[in-house]
């Protein structure tokens, strides 16, 4: 199934937009995760998983479902299809690994912030940051983002046999 | 019955960027299985505090 160009134009601003939103988004967390893990001072340690938890639910979240869903509608509704090239279908398995983990570890940062809200000065120097979830999340969204740019080639076994039977169909 | 990848154009297979980016994976992957078997590392997984 096509849509027409202005359309697919419009669906892959938003598709960027929100997926460079999901990256910014890392950064942003990345950046307060990493102020908590090497700061000695409990109230950066508390700021930052408070502002962790916020840019998490409301920012990262929202974005990851859109980009994941955006990414979808538009390989369906353009030439690239879902399963017929190699890079739609990593593209594709990383956004949604890295949208579940996003989702499972949210719960465990809002538990931390709230311990966070009230715990003792030594406690909030025992909780730390968080650096392994948001510097993986960083390396595979780069990956997927050079994927989009690049699309290196390689047909799927179905992608192949579409391009096999189209040229009979004429 | 039909044979869709024995024709006179057989699929060619995976690429290139695609195996080594799946053994550089697999790699990866195997060392922080045996860092986590070795205990070294933090903890990982969810609802871990």
């Amino acid at each position: 199934m096509a849509i027409p160009q202005q359309g697919r134009k419009a669906m892959l601003a938003v598709h960027l937009l929100v997926s460079i939103g999901w990256i910014g988004a890392v950064l942003s967390y990345l950046a307060l995760g990493t102020a908590a893990a090497f700061s000695d001072d409990p109230a950066v340690i508390r700021s930052g998983w408070l502002g962790m938890e916020l840019i998490g639910w409301w920012v990262a979240v929202p974005l990851a479902g859109a980009s994941l869903i955006t990414g979808i509608a538009l390989s369906l509704l353009t030439r690239w299809g879902l399963f017929r090239h190699y890079w739609v279908v990593v593209a594709l398995s990383l956004t949604t690994l890295c949208t579940g983990v996003l989702v499972l570890h949210m719960p465990t940062v809002s538990v931390t912030a709230t311990e966070a809200r009230t715990a003792s000065p030594e406690r909030l120097v025992e909780l730390g940051g968080d650096l392994p979830h948001p510097t993986i999340g960083l390396v595979l969204l780069l990956a997927i983002l050079v994927l989009n740019i690049y699309k290196p080639q390689g047909l799927t076994r179905r992608g192949w046999r579409l391009q096999q039977r189209r040229p009979r169909a004429r | 019955m039909t044979e869709p990848d024995r024709g006179p154009h057989p699929h060619p297979g995976m690429p290139r960027w695609l195996k080594v980016s799946l053994i550089a994976l697999a790699v990866i992957v195997l060392v922080f299985v045996l860092l986590s078997l070795l205990g070294v590392g933090p903890d990982h997984g969810p609802s871990r505090h």
